[in-house]
């Protein structure tokens, strides 16, 4: 990263937003609470990293939930089928095996960018962390992390009242087996990634670097800190109390759930 | 139902389900794994193509998506897509 975009980074007071592990919905519905803590001037920008309370898969705002989700498969392994407000691609999270963290930032930091340089940009501290613990990641637009071995992660952006949530799912360890009976992965998303087998197409954190995930989330942590500077903070009782009524306003109805069905 | 997958290239993957009656289409939901501000951009482009029909060519499904997305910001998917993802859905026959 070039000096000077580590100064844009650096003008801003970060946050670290630790928080206990959290249900799938209120997750989606914290994202949602601390971007807008953002934009209201509750909070500066913020890095949160999630701790999951349970499996769930985790759809794009635009994607349909019968052509991405084997409902007996879900119901099968107790996977609670959420829908985040940014787009992209259906997530399959196992808690002990995904790495998911949020950045909340000014829109100012990725203007005049195009969509392809943003995602790269707002992930160069990550690609440097993990480029620490041997793995040479790069970014494959537009919203793909990837390493020689295969990919390791996806990201999705909205930009919302001047300000854009960034958020990032990596695979630690993968269950192929029991992600492929959870989710409905077609031949046509493969077509031009060049592999057939939708479990070959992810290299997981675990093979890659022998470390234990807390010690790569911590290693994400540190990198960030060091890069541009974070004060530690836990989400405020309010905060998820404006959470958990999100959930039930929004994200936990059909209207939302099933807005694409 | 009728459904039809296409991937952009360099993109991501556009899925139309509908159905046809006598050649027309109607019940359009277009989903997938894009990125698409403002977000209610997507329905306005579903609805746009009810009552659009087998022989309208591909360039002209994809106008119709292009009017109706107007200055919304589309990334990974594409009007041209669009058309692709209803002429396999058309192709591929009732499911």
């Amino acid at each position: 990263m070039s000096p000077r975009a580590a100064d844009a980074w650096r003008a801003y007071g970060w946050q670290l937003v630790r928080a206990p592990a959290l249900a799938p919905l209120m997750h989606m519905a914290l994202d949602e609470t601390l971007l807008n803590a953002l934009i209201a001037g509750e909070r500066p920008p913020m890095l949160r990293v999630w701790e999951w309370a349970g499996p769930a898969v985790v759809l794009g705002r635009f994607q349909s939930v019968r052509n991405e989700v084997d409902p007996d498969g879900a119901a099968r392994y107790g996977v609670d089928v959420v829908r985040r407000i940014t787009g992209g691609g259906a997530m399959f999270i196992e808690p002990g095996n995904t790495i998911t963290y949020s950045v909340y930032a000014p829109a100012e930091l990725v203007a005049g960018m195009s969509a392809v340089e943003s995602y790269a940009f707002m992930d160069q501290w990550v690609l440097d962390a993990l480029a620490t613990l041997g793995v040479q990641a790069t970014y494959q637009p537009i919203n793909d992390i990837t390493s020689p071995g295969g990919k390791i992660g996806g990201a999705a952006q909205i930009r919302r009242g001047g300000a854009v949530l960034h958020h990032v799912t990596m695979a630690y360890d993968i269950d192929a087996t029991k992600m492929l009976q959870v989710l409905r992965i077609g031949r046509e998303k493969l077509s031009d990634k060049g592999t057939a087998s939708a479990a070959k197409r992810v290299d997981p954190l675990r093979s890659q670097t022998q470390q234990s995930r807390s010690a790569i989330v911590e290693r994400f942590i540190a990198t960030f800190r060091d890069h541009y500077g974070l004060a530690d903070t836990d989400a405020s009782d309010d905060e998820l109390a404006a959470a958990a009524a999100l959930v039930e306003s929004k994200y936990a109805t059909e209207a939302w759930a099933k807005i694409l069905p | 139902m009728h459904h039809g997958e296409y991937k952009v290239p360099g993109g991501k993957l556009i899925v139309a389900d509908f159905n046809l009656t006598d050649g027309i289409i109607h019940d359009v939901q277009l989903s997938g794994d894009f990125f698409l501000s403002p977000e209610e951009t997507l329905g306005r482009m579903a609805a746009t193509l009810e009552g659009m029909t087998v022989m309208d060519s591909d360039e002209a499904i994809a106008d119709e998506v292009r009017a109706a997305a107007g200055d919304a910001e589309l990334i990974g998917i594409t009007p041209e897509g669009v058309a692709q993802a209803i002429r396999r859905g058309i192709a591929g026959g009732e499911q």
